[in-house]
Protein backbone atom coordinates (compact mmCIF):
# COMPACT_ATOMS: atom_id res chain seq x y z
CA UNK A 1 0.00 0.00 0.00
CA UNK A 2 1.39 3.56 -0.81
CA UNK A 3 1.40 5.97 2.01
CA UNK A 4 2.69 8.64 0.26
CA UNK A 5 2.98 10.13 -3.39
CA UNK A 6 4.35 13.05 -4.45
CA UNK A 7 3.68 14.20 -7.52
CA UNK A 8 5.74 16.57 -9.70
CA UNK A 9 6.42 19.37 -6.73
CA UNK A 10 8.08 22.35 -7.31
CA UNK A 11 9.37 25.43 -5.30
CA UNK A 12 10.72 28.56 -6.45
CA UNK A 13 11.98 31.53 -5.19
CA UNK A 14 11.79 34.29 -7.55
CA UNK A 15 13.79 32.81 -10.13
CA UNK A 16 15.55 30.59 -8.14
CA UNK A 17 14.22 26.43 -8.70
CA UNK A 18 14.80 24.72 -5.15
CA UNK A 19 12.64 21.58 -6.21
CA UNK A 20 12.38 21.10 -10.18
CA UNK A 21 9.50 18.22 -10.59
CA UNK A 22 10.39 15.50 -8.68
CA UNK A 23 8.11 12.79 -8.22
CA UNK A 24 8.33 9.64 -5.76
CA UNK A 25 6.71 7.26 -3.41
CA UNK A 26 6.55 5.32 -0.70
CA UNK A 27 4.94 2.20 0.34
CA UNK A 28 4.48 1.11 3.82
CA UNK A 29 6.95 -0.15 5.54
CA UNK A 30 9.59 1.16 3.48
CA UNK A 31 12.44 3.18 4.67
CA UNK A 32 13.37 5.48 2.43
CA UNK A 33 16.32 7.58 2.08
CA UNK A 34 16.14 11.47 0.96
CA UNK A 35 19.95 12.24 -0.05
CA UNK A 36 22.11 14.85 -1.76
CA UNK A 37 24.63 17.44 -1.14
CA UNK A 38 23.98 20.72 1.30
CA UNK A 39 21.97 23.03 -0.50
CA UNK A 40 20.11 19.99 -2.75
CA UNK A 41 17.04 20.82 -2.38
CA UNK A 42 16.20 18.30 0.65
CA UNK A 43 15.12 20.58 3.46
CA UNK A 44 12.86 22.19 1.23
CA UNK A 45 11.35 19.13 0.04
CA UNK A 46 11.02 18.18 3.52
CA UNK A 47 9.20 20.71 4.84
CA UNK A 48 6.70 20.96 1.83
CA UNK A 49 5.68 17.46 3.01
CA UNK A 50 5.18 18.30 6.28
CA UNK A 51 2.78 20.84 5.52
CA UNK A 52 5.35 24.03 6.43
CA UNK A 53 5.99 25.25 2.98
CA UNK A 54 3.57 26.02 0.52
CA UNK A 55 4.76 24.34 -3.17
CA UNK A 56 4.89 26.44 -5.99
CA UNK A 57 2.90 23.54 -7.78
CA UNK A 58 2.59 19.69 -7.41
CA UNK A 59 0.54 17.71 -4.94
CA UNK A 60 1.89 15.57 -1.78
CA UNK A 61 -0.52 13.04 -1.22
CA UNK A 62 -0.74 10.51 1.63
CA UNK A 63 -2.85 7.65 2.43
CA UNK A 64 -4.42 8.34 -0.72
CA UNK A 65 -5.26 12.06 0.55
CA UNK A 66 -4.15 15.73 -0.29
CA UNK A 67 -2.11 17.50 2.08
CA UNK A 68 -3.53 21.07 1.02
CA UNK A 69 -7.23 19.11 2.11
CA UNK A 70 -6.57 17.14 4.44
CA UNK A 71 -3.93 18.65 6.55
CA UNK A 72 -5.38 17.36 10.29
CA UNK A 73 -6.65 13.97 9.43
CA UNK A 74 -3.23 13.26 7.58
CA UNK A 75 -0.42 14.88 10.27
CA UNK A 76 -2.67 12.84 13.34
CA UNK A 77 -0.82 10.21 11.83
CA UNK A 78 2.58 11.54 10.62
CA UNK A 79 5.35 12.69 12.97
CA UNK A 80 9.02 14.54 12.05
CA UNK A 81 12.66 15.15 14.06
CA UNK A 82 15.05 17.69 13.30
CA UNK A 83 18.07 18.84 14.45
CA UNK A 84 16.99 22.16 13.30
CA UNK A 85 13.51 21.93 16.31
CA UNK A 86 13.79 22.20 19.97
CA UNK A 87 11.09 21.58 22.19
CA UNK A 88 10.80 24.17 24.81
CA UNK A 89 13.95 24.76 26.58
CA UNK A 90 11.97 26.15 30.21
CA UNK A 91 10.29 22.59 29.98
CA UNK A 92 11.51 19.31 31.14
CA UNK A 93 11.58 16.42 29.21
CA UNK A 94 8.49 14.63 30.97
CA UNK A 95 6.23 18.10 30.57
CA UNK A 96 6.98 18.40 26.68
CA UNK A 97 5.64 14.77 25.59
CA UNK A 98 2.86 15.24 27.69
CA UNK A 99 2.11 18.92 26.10
CA UNK A 100 2.87 16.76 22.51
CA UNK A 101 0.80 14.12 24.06
CA UNK A 102 -2.30 16.46 24.04
CA UNK A 103 -1.83 17.97 20.58
CA UNK A 104 -2.19 14.30 19.21
CA UNK A 105 -5.26 13.60 21.19
CA UNK A 106 -3.48 10.17 22.75
CA UNK A 107 -5.43 7.92 24.61
CA UNK A 108 -3.58 6.90 28.32
CA UNK A 109 -1.54 9.61 27.47
CA UNK A 110 0.00 9.12 30.92
CA UNK A 111 1.31 5.58 30.26
CA UNK A 112 2.35 6.20 26.61
CA UNK A 113 4.36 9.30 27.77
CA UNK A 114 5.98 7.26 30.25
CA UNK A 115 6.51 3.94 28.35
CA UNK A 116 8.26 6.26 25.14
CA UNK A 117 10.89 7.19 27.86
CA UNK A 118 11.84 4.00 28.81
CA UNK A 119 12.42 3.09 24.83
CA UNK A 120 14.34 6.01 24.43
CA UNK A 121 16.17 5.59 27.66
CA UNK A 122 15.08 9.17 29.03
CA UNK A 123 13.15 7.79 32.29
CA UNK A 124 16.50 9.40 34.15
CA UNK A 125 15.77 12.73 32.52
CA UNK A 126 12.55 13.26 32.50
CA UNK A 127 12.43 16.13 35.11
CA UNK A 128 15.55 17.61 33.47
CA UNK A 129 14.90 21.13 31.55
CA UNK A 130 15.45 20.88 27.58
CA UNK A 131 18.09 23.48 28.11
CA UNK A 132 19.92 20.95 30.54
CA UNK A 133 20.75 18.34 28.05
CA UNK A 134 23.51 17.34 26.20
CA UNK A 135 22.85 17.59 22.25
CA UNK A 136 22.94 13.89 22.32
CA UNK A 137 20.36 13.57 24.67
CA UNK A 138 17.82 16.10 22.96
CA UNK A 139 17.83 14.29 19.60
CA UNK A 140 16.86 11.60 21.94
CA UNK A 141 13.97 13.54 23.36
CA UNK A 142 12.94 15.06 19.41
CA UNK A 143 13.13 11.28 18.62
CA UNK A 144 11.00 10.13 21.73
CA UNK A 145 8.44 13.17 20.64
CA UNK A 146 8.42 11.89 16.81
CA UNK A 147 7.27 8.04 18.02
CA UNK A 148 4.78 9.62 20.27
CA UNK A 149 2.03 9.45 18.21
CA UNK A 150 2.36 6.01 16.44
CA UNK A 151 3.20 7.44 13.24
CA UNK A 152 2.38 5.99 10.00
CA UNK A 153 4.49 7.95 8.39
CA UNK A 154 7.83 9.07 10.14
CA UNK A 155 10.10 11.64 8.70
CA UNK A 156 13.67 12.23 9.95
CA UNK A 157 16.44 14.80 9.71
CA UNK A 158 19.78 13.72 10.18
CA UNK A 159 18.02 11.39 13.17
CA UNK A 160 21.44 10.13 14.52
CA UNK A 161 23.77 13.39 14.40
CA UNK A 162 25.27 14.11 17.85
CA UNK A 163 24.42 10.63 18.98
CA UNK A 164 27.40 8.55 20.18
CA UNK A 165 27.74 5.52 18.50
CA UNK A 166 26.22 2.89 20.64
CA UNK A 167 23.05 4.82 20.90
CA UNK A 168 22.73 5.62 17.27
CA UNK A 169 23.33 2.18 16.47
CA UNK A 170 20.48 1.03 19.06
CA UNK A 171 18.17 3.95 17.52
CA UNK A 172 18.53 2.40 14.39
CA UNK A 173 17.90 -1.11 15.67
CA UNK A 174 14.64 0.69 17.28
CA UNK A 175 13.50 2.03 13.59
CA UNK A 176 13.96 -0.95 11.88
CA UNK A 177 12.46 -3.07 14.67
CA UNK A 178 9.02 -0.34 14.48
CA UNK A 179 8.92 -0.88 10.84
CA UNK A 180 8.72 -4.53 11.17
CA UNK A 181 6.03 -4.91 13.90
CA UNK A 182 4.41 -1.75 12.87
CA UNK A 183 4.83 -1.24 9.42
CA UNK A 184 5.64 2.30 9.50
CA UNK A 185 7.17 4.03 6.55
CA UNK A 186 10.41 5.77 7.54
CA UNK A 187 11.85 8.79 5.26
CA UNK A 188 15.61 9.71 6.30
CA UNK A 189 17.61 12.23 5.44
CA UNK A 190 21.34 11.63 7.03
CA UNK A 191 24.85 11.97 5.76
CA UNK A 192 25.64 9.30 7.32
CA UNK A 193 25.60 6.83 4.48
CA UNK A 194 26.65 3.88 6.14
CA UNK A 195 23.72 4.82 7.93
CA UNK A 196 21.48 4.90 4.93
CA UNK A 197 23.19 1.98 3.72
CA UNK A 198 22.08 -0.44 6.32
CA UNK A 199 18.39 0.84 7.15
CA UNK A 200 17.04 2.36 3.75
CA UNK A 201 15.39 -0.07 1.38
CA UNK A 202 15.83 2.56 -1.20
CA UNK A 203 17.42 6.01 -1.64
CA UNK A 204 15.75 8.97 -3.70
CA UNK A 205 18.87 11.11 -4.37
CA UNK A 206 18.26 14.78 -5.20
CA UNK A 207 20.79 17.23 -6.62
CA UNK A 208 19.69 21.27 -7.47
CA UNK A 209 16.41 20.45 -6.55
CA UNK A 210 16.10 17.37 -9.48
CA UNK A 211 15.91 13.60 -8.51
CA UNK A 212 18.69 12.14 -10.05
CA UNK A 213 18.34 8.58 -8.75
CA UNK A 214 15.63 6.95 -7.60
CA UNK A 215 16.85 3.02 -6.58
CA UNK A 216 18.38 0.48 -3.91
CA UNK A 217 21.53 1.49 -2.34
CA UNK A 218 23.00 -1.60 -3.78
CA UNK A 219 22.06 -0.64 -7.32
CA UNK A 220 23.16 2.75 -6.64
CA UNK A 221 26.78 2.02 -5.28
CA UNK A 222 26.79 -0.76 -8.96
CA UNK A 223 26.43 2.26 -11.35
CA UNK A 224 29.87 3.47 -10.22
CA UNK A 225 31.24 0.19 -11.34
CA UNK A 226 35.01 1.57 -9.82
CA UNK A 227 36.64 -0.66 -6.99
CA UNK A 228 39.59 0.21 -5.43
CA UNK A 229 43.06 -2.43 -5.24
CA UNK A 230 45.04 -1.48 -1.95
CA UNK A 231 48.40 -4.02 -2.35
CA UNK A 232 51.63 -4.43 -0.53
CA UNK A 233 54.35 -5.10 -2.86
CA UNK A 234 57.45 -7.50 -2.14
CA UNK A 235 58.66 -7.73 -6.01
CA UNK A 236 58.10 -5.77 -9.26
CA UNK A 237 56.77 -2.03 -8.20
CA UNK A 238 58.24 -1.01 -11.56
CA UNK A 239 56.20 -4.19 -13.83
CA UNK A 240 53.38 -2.86 -11.88
CA UNK A 241 53.75 1.00 -12.94
CA UNK A 242 54.13 -0.15 -16.24
CA UNK A 243 51.29 -2.17 -16.84
CA UNK A 244 48.92 0.46 -15.08
CA UNK A 245 50.54 2.92 -17.34
CA UNK A 246 49.70 0.98 -20.52
CA UNK A 247 45.72 0.18 -19.52
CA UNK A 248 45.82 3.91 -18.58
CA UNK A 249 44.65 2.90 -15.00
CA UNK A 250 45.18 5.54 -11.97
CA UNK A 251 47.70 4.79 -9.67
CA UNK A 252 49.15 5.97 -6.31
CA UNK A 253 51.10 5.13 -3.70
CA UNK A 254 51.16 5.67 -0.14
CA UNK A 255 53.83 4.19 2.48
CA UNK A 256 53.99 0.76 1.80
CA UNK A 257 50.25 0.55 0.10
CA UNK A 258 50.22 1.30 -3.56
CA UNK A 259 46.49 2.12 -4.44
CA UNK A 260 44.78 1.20 -7.78
CA UNK A 261 41.54 2.82 -8.83
CA UNK A 262 40.09 0.28 -11.58
CA UNK A 263 36.96 -0.74 -13.50
CA UNK A 264 34.96 -3.54 -11.19
CA UNK A 265 34.77 -5.61 -13.92
CA UNK A 266 38.44 -5.36 -15.20
CA UNK A 267 40.28 -6.17 -11.28
CA UNK A 268 40.22 -10.10 -11.94
CA UNK A 269 42.44 -9.53 -14.83
CA UNK A 270 44.23 -7.03 -14.09
CA UNK A 271 45.77 -9.21 -10.48
CA UNK A 272 46.15 -12.33 -13.65
CA UNK A 273 48.25 -9.40 -15.67
CA UNK A 274 50.76 -8.85 -12.98
CA UNK A 275 50.95 -11.82 -11.86
CA UNK A 276 52.22 -12.50 -15.03
CA UNK A 277 54.71 -9.87 -15.41
CA UNK A 278 55.93 -10.96 -12.03
CA UNK A 279 54.39 -8.72 -9.01
CA UNK A 280 54.63 -10.26 -6.13
CA UNK A 281 52.69 -8.83 -2.97
CA UNK A 282 51.76 -9.74 0.53
CA UNK A 283 49.07 -8.06 0.94
CA UNK A 284 45.49 -7.71 -1.11
CA UNK A 285 42.43 -5.32 -0.23
CA UNK A 286 39.59 -5.02 -3.13
CA UNK A 287 37.42 -1.89 -1.85
CA UNK A 288 34.19 -2.33 -3.56
CA UNK A 289 32.68 1.30 -3.76
CA UNK A 290 30.01 1.68 -1.34
CA UNK A 291 26.85 4.59 -1.30
CA UNK A 292 29.45 7.07 0.23
CA UNK A 293 31.64 7.01 -3.11
CA UNK A 294 28.25 7.43 -4.99
CA UNK A 295 27.65 10.62 -2.91
CA UNK A 296 31.34 11.72 -3.66
CA UNK A 297 30.67 11.29 -7.01
CA UNK A 298 28.10 13.65 -7.46
CA UNK A 299 29.08 16.55 -5.23
CA UNK A 300 32.26 16.41 -7.14
CA UNK A 301 30.37 16.34 -10.47
CA UNK A 302 27.99 19.09 -9.16
CA UNK A 303 31.18 21.43 -7.88
CA UNK A 304 32.63 20.78 -11.92
CA UNK A 305 29.53 21.92 -13.07
CA UNK A 306 29.71 24.97 -11.16
CA UNK B 1 -11.77 22.98 16.63
CA UNK B 2 -10.35 20.60 19.07
CA UNK B 3 -10.06 21.34 22.55
CA UNK B 4 -7.66 18.92 23.30
CA UNK B 5 -4.92 21.19 20.73
CA UNK B 6 -6.01 23.99 22.35
CA UNK B 7 -5.64 23.08 25.86
CA UNK B 8 -1.78 21.45 24.69
CA UNK B 9 -0.70 25.10 24.29
CA UNK B 10 -2.26 26.20 26.75
CA UNK B 11 -0.52 23.55 28.96
CA UNK B 12 2.88 24.06 27.24
CA UNK B 13 2.84 27.97 28.54
CA UNK B 14 1.35 26.97 31.89
CA UNK B 15 4.48 24.60 32.39
CA UNK B 16 6.52 27.40 31.68
CA UNK B 17 5.03 29.70 33.77
CA UNK B 18 5.95 27.99 36.68
CA UNK B 19 9.90 28.57 36.41
CA UNK B 20 9.96 31.60 33.68
CA UNK B 21 11.09 34.31 36.41
CA UNK B 22 10.47 36.49 33.21
CA UNK B 23 6.87 35.36 32.98
CA UNK B 24 6.00 35.62 36.91
CA UNK B 25 7.46 39.32 36.92
CA UNK B 26 5.29 40.28 33.74
CA UNK B 27 2.19 39.11 35.80
CA UNK B 28 3.20 40.23 38.86
CA UNK B 29 6.00 41.97 39.41
CA UNK B 30 5.08 44.92 36.88
CA UNK B 31 1.64 46.08 37.75
CA UNK B 32 3.21 45.86 41.17
CA UNK B 33 5.67 48.57 40.15
CA UNK B 34 3.35 50.76 38.28
CA UNK B 35 0.81 50.65 41.11
CA UNK B 36 3.55 51.71 43.44
CA UNK B 37 5.21 54.63 40.95
CA UNK B 38 1.67 56.05 39.70
CA UNK B 39 -0.38 55.43 42.44
CA UNK B 40 2.40 57.13 45.01
CA UNK B 41 3.10 60.22 42.62
CA UNK B 42 -0.95 60.63 42.67
CA UNK B 43 -1.37 60.14 45.94
CA UNK B 44 1.81 63.48 46.52
CA UNK B 45 0.08 65.48 43.79
CA UNK B 46 -3.53 65.02 45.82
CA UNK B 47 -2.06 66.00 48.95
CA UNK B 48 -0.19 68.92 47.95
CA UNK B 49 -2.56 70.33 45.36
CA UNK B 50 -6.29 70.80 44.99
CA UNK B 51 -6.96 67.83 42.42
CA UNK B 52 -8.24 66.02 45.86
CA UNK B 53 -8.51 62.29 45.89
CA UNK B 54 -9.96 61.80 42.45
CA UNK B 55 -6.56 61.78 40.29
CA UNK B 56 -5.91 59.17 42.58
CA UNK B 57 -9.44 56.87 41.39
CA UNK B 58 -8.55 58.33 37.72
CA UNK B 59 -5.12 57.36 37.96
CA UNK B 60 -5.37 53.98 39.48
CA UNK B 61 -8.59 52.58 37.71
CA UNK B 62 -5.87 53.67 34.36
CA UNK B 63 -3.73 51.47 35.86
CA UNK B 64 -5.94 48.39 36.90
CA UNK B 65 -7.80 48.37 33.15
CA UNK B 66 -4.49 49.29 31.37
CA UNK B 67 -3.40 45.65 32.78
CA UNK B 68 -6.38 43.83 31.17
CA UNK B 69 -5.16 45.41 27.31
CA UNK B 70 -1.33 44.78 28.21
CA UNK B 71 -2.10 41.50 29.15
CA UNK B 72 -3.97 40.42 26.12
CA UNK B 73 -1.77 41.77 23.44
CA UNK B 74 1.39 40.36 25.35
CA UNK B 75 0.48 36.63 25.46
CA UNK B 76 0.11 36.98 21.17
CA UNK B 77 2.62 38.28 20.53
CA UNK B 78 5.42 37.16 23.50
CA UNK B 79 3.61 33.96 23.07
CA UNK B 80 4.54 33.58 19.42
CA UNK B 81 8.27 34.96 20.03
CA UNK B 82 8.88 32.44 22.61
CA UNK B 83 8.04 30.00 20.17
CA UNK B 84 10.52 30.99 18.05
CA UNK B 85 13.04 31.54 20.44
CA UNK B 86 12.94 27.95 21.38
CA UNK B 87 12.85 26.87 17.62
CA UNK B 88 9.50 25.10 18.44
CA UNK B 89 7.51 26.62 16.19
CA UNK B 90 8.06 23.41 13.58
CA UNK B 91 7.01 21.06 16.39
CA UNK B 92 3.50 22.93 17.07
CA UNK B 93 2.70 23.00 12.81
CA UNK B 94 3.82 19.61 12.11
CA UNK B 95 0.97 18.45 14.53
CA UNK B 96 -2.73 18.90 13.55
CA UNK B 97 -3.43 22.02 15.22
CA UNK B 98 -4.82 24.41 12.99
CA UNK B 99 -3.79 28.28 13.10
CA UNK B 100 -7.20 29.15 14.66
CA UNK B 101 -6.77 26.69 17.37
CA UNK B 102 -3.11 28.21 18.42
CA UNK B 103 -4.65 31.70 18.23
CA UNK B 104 -7.24 30.55 20.41
CA UNK B 105 -4.77 28.89 23.36
CA UNK B 106 -3.11 32.24 23.32
CA UNK B 107 -6.76 34.50 23.77
CA UNK B 108 -7.51 31.83 26.49
CA UNK B 109 -3.77 32.21 28.08
CA UNK B 110 -4.59 36.01 28.17
CA UNK B 111 -7.47 36.02 29.87
CA UNK B 112 -6.17 33.69 32.28
CA UNK B 113 -3.05 35.83 32.83
CA UNK B 114 -5.49 38.71 32.77
CA UNK B 115 -7.50 37.47 34.91
CA UNK B 116 -4.71 36.91 37.89
CA UNK B 117 -2.47 39.98 37.45
CA UNK B 118 -5.92 42.43 37.62
CA UNK B 119 -7.13 40.53 40.56
CA UNK B 120 -3.23 40.93 41.86
CA UNK B 121 -3.21 44.60 41.40
CA UNK B 122 -6.66 45.62 41.92
CA UNK B 123 -6.00 43.71 45.56
CA UNK B 124 -2.95 46.19 45.93
CA UNK B 125 -4.94 49.32 44.62
CA UNK B 126 -7.88 48.37 47.43
CA UNK B 127 -5.28 47.93 50.30
CA UNK B 128 -3.11 50.86 49.43
CA UNK B 129 -5.18 53.62 47.92
CA UNK B 130 -8.53 52.36 48.64
CA UNK B 131 -9.96 52.52 45.05
CA UNK B 132 -12.01 49.70 44.02
CA UNK B 133 -12.52 48.07 40.87
CA UNK B 134 -15.25 46.52 41.23
CA UNK B 135 -16.56 50.50 41.80
CA UNK B 136 -17.82 49.76 38.51
CA UNK B 137 -20.25 47.29 39.38
CA UNK B 138 -21.98 45.35 36.03
CA UNK B 139 -19.87 47.92 33.85
CA UNK B 140 -16.61 46.01 34.76
CA UNK B 141 -17.99 43.57 32.32
CA UNK B 142 -18.27 45.46 29.07
CA UNK B 143 -14.99 47.24 30.23
CA UNK B 144 -13.48 43.87 30.36
CA UNK B 145 -14.14 42.39 27.32
CA UNK B 146 -13.82 45.46 25.10
CA UNK B 147 -10.10 46.12 26.68
CA UNK B 148 -9.75 41.81 26.01
CA UNK B 149 -10.47 42.60 22.19
CA UNK B 150 -8.60 45.94 22.03
CA UNK B 151 -5.22 43.92 23.80
CA UNK B 152 -5.75 40.85 20.88
CA UNK B 153 -5.60 43.23 18.03
CA UNK B 154 -2.55 44.83 18.66
CA UNK B 155 -1.20 41.51 19.88
CA UNK B 156 -2.51 40.08 16.95
CA UNK B 157 -1.35 43.19 14.57
CA UNK B 158 2.57 42.53 16.24
CA UNK B 159 2.75 39.04 15.81
CA UNK B 160 1.72 39.41 11.89
CA UNK B 161 4.86 41.72 12.13
CA UNK B 162 7.03 39.10 13.23
CA UNK B 163 5.87 36.57 11.50
CA UNK B 164 6.24 38.34 8.53
CA UNK B 165 9.60 40.06 9.54
CA UNK B 166 11.05 37.48 12.56
CA UNK B 167 12.65 38.35 15.71
CA UNK B 168 14.77 41.38 14.29
CA UNK B 169 11.70 43.20 15.25
CA UNK B 170 10.45 41.53 18.15
CA UNK B 171 11.07 44.64 19.73
CA UNK B 172 7.48 45.69 19.17
CA UNK B 173 5.69 43.15 21.03
CA UNK B 174 6.81 45.58 24.15
CA UNK B 175 6.57 48.79 22.96
CA UNK B 176 3.40 48.57 20.69
CA UNK B 177 0.97 49.04 23.47
CA UNK B 178 2.63 51.65 24.83
CA UNK B 179 2.71 53.63 21.68
CA UNK B 180 -1.23 53.45 22.15
CA UNK B 181 -1.32 54.45 25.80
CA UNK B 182 -0.62 58.51 25.22
CA UNK B 183 -3.59 58.59 22.95
CA UNK B 184 -6.19 56.34 24.68
CA UNK B 185 -6.84 59.23 27.48
CA UNK B 186 -5.67 56.57 29.91
CA UNK B 187 -4.23 58.53 32.51
CA UNK B 188 -5.58 61.79 30.94
CA UNK B 189 -8.88 63.37 29.29
CA UNK B 190 -8.68 63.03 25.61
CA UNK B 191 -9.37 66.65 25.64
CA UNK B 192 -6.09 67.93 27.34
CA UNK B 193 -4.53 65.86 23.78
CA UNK B 194 -3.42 68.71 21.24
CA UNK B 195 -5.95 68.67 18.29
CA UNK B 196 -3.75 66.28 16.00
CA UNK B 197 -3.38 63.86 19.24
CA UNK B 198 -7.10 63.78 19.79
CA UNK B 199 -7.85 63.01 15.86
CA UNK B 200 -5.44 59.63 16.25
CA UNK B 201 -7.49 59.44 19.98
CA UNK B 202 -10.90 59.16 17.91
CA UNK B 203 -9.20 56.33 15.78
CA UNK B 204 -8.41 54.20 18.49
CA UNK B 205 -11.23 51.47 20.35
CA UNK B 206 -9.63 52.10 23.79
CA UNK B 207 -10.46 56.13 24.24
CA UNK B 208 -13.94 55.54 24.42
CA UNK B 209 -13.90 53.25 27.16
CA UNK B 210 -11.31 54.87 28.96
CA UNK B 211 -13.13 58.11 28.75
CA UNK B 212 -16.19 56.14 29.28
CA UNK B 213 -14.69 54.58 32.70
CA UNK B 214 -12.84 57.62 33.81
CA UNK B 215 -16.56 59.30 33.54
CA UNK B 216 -18.07 56.69 35.64
CA UNK B 217 -15.40 56.58 38.42
CA UNK B 218 -15.50 60.77 39.05
CA UNK B 219 -19.53 61.26 38.16
CA UNK B 220 -21.18 57.86 37.83
CA UNK B 221 -22.68 58.66 34.61
CA UNK B 222 -21.75 56.46 31.70
CA UNK B 223 -22.14 56.92 27.93
CA UNK B 224 -23.53 53.87 26.18
CA UNK B 225 -23.01 55.71 22.58
CA UNK B 226 -19.22 55.36 23.29
CA UNK B 227 -19.25 51.94 24.53
CA UNK B 228 -21.01 51.39 21.31
CA UNK B 229 -18.81 52.85 19.07
CA UNK B 230 -16.01 51.12 20.75
CA UNK B 231 -17.26 47.66 20.23
CA UNK B 232 -18.02 48.43 16.82
CA UNK B 233 -14.68 49.54 16.38
CA UNK B 234 -13.04 46.83 18.19
CA UNK B 235 -14.45 44.12 16.08
CA UNK B 236 -13.07 45.65 12.57
CA UNK B 237 -9.68 45.96 14.09
CA UNK B 238 -9.31 42.49 15.51
CA UNK B 239 -11.05 41.44 12.05
CA UNK B 240 -8.44 43.29 10.09
CA UNK B 241 -5.57 41.94 12.60
CA UNK B 242 -6.89 38.43 12.01
CA UNK B 243 -6.43 38.67 8.35
CA UNK B 244 -3.60 40.65 8.65
CA UNK B 245 -1.51 37.73 10.86
CA UNK B 246 -3.41 35.18 8.59
CA UNK B 247 -1.83 36.31 5.67
CA UNK B 248 1.64 37.00 7.58
CA UNK B 249 1.33 32.91 8.10
CA UNK B 250 0.49 32.53 4.10
CA UNK B 251 3.53 34.68 3.32
CA UNK B 252 5.93 32.66 5.96
CA UNK B 253 4.59 29.18 4.63
CA UNK B 254 5.62 30.29 1.42
CA UNK B 255 9.21 30.93 2.77
CA UNK B 256 9.17 27.69 5.16
CA UNK B 257 8.12 27.53 8.29
CA UNK B 258 12.09 26.76 8.89
CA UNK B 259 13.38 30.22 7.91
CA UNK B 260 11.33 32.16 10.67
CA UNK B 261 13.63 33.33 13.14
Amino acid sequence: MRVLEVKNLTKKFGTFTAVNNISFSVEEGEILGLLGINGAGKTTTLQMLLGVMTPTSGEVNYFGMDLKHHREEILEKVNFSSTYTNLPWVLNVQESLTFISYLYNLKNRKKRVEDIMKTFQLTQLAKKLNSQLSAGQRTRVNLAKSMLNYPKVLLLDEPTASLDPEVAKYIRDFLVEQRARYGMSIIITSHNMNEVEEICDRVVFINQGKIIADDTPLALTKTLQISQISLVIIEGQKQLKECAKRQNIDMTTEGIFTHITIKETDVANFLYQIMQEGVRYSEISIIKPNLEDYFLSVATKTKEDK
Amino acid sequence: MKLHRVYAIILRYLFAFRRSYDRVADTFYWPLIDLFLWGLTSAYFSATSHVGTSFIVTVISGVLLWIIVWRAQYEISVGLLTDLWDRNLINIFISPISFSEWLTSFIILGVIKGVASLAFAATIAYFMYHVQILMYGLYLLPFFVLLLLNGWWIGFFVAGLIIRYGTKIQTLAWTVAGLVIPFSGVFYPISILPQWAQNVSWLLPTSYIFEDARQFALHGTINLNNLGLSLLMSIVYVTASLWFIRTGMNKILQKGLVNLE
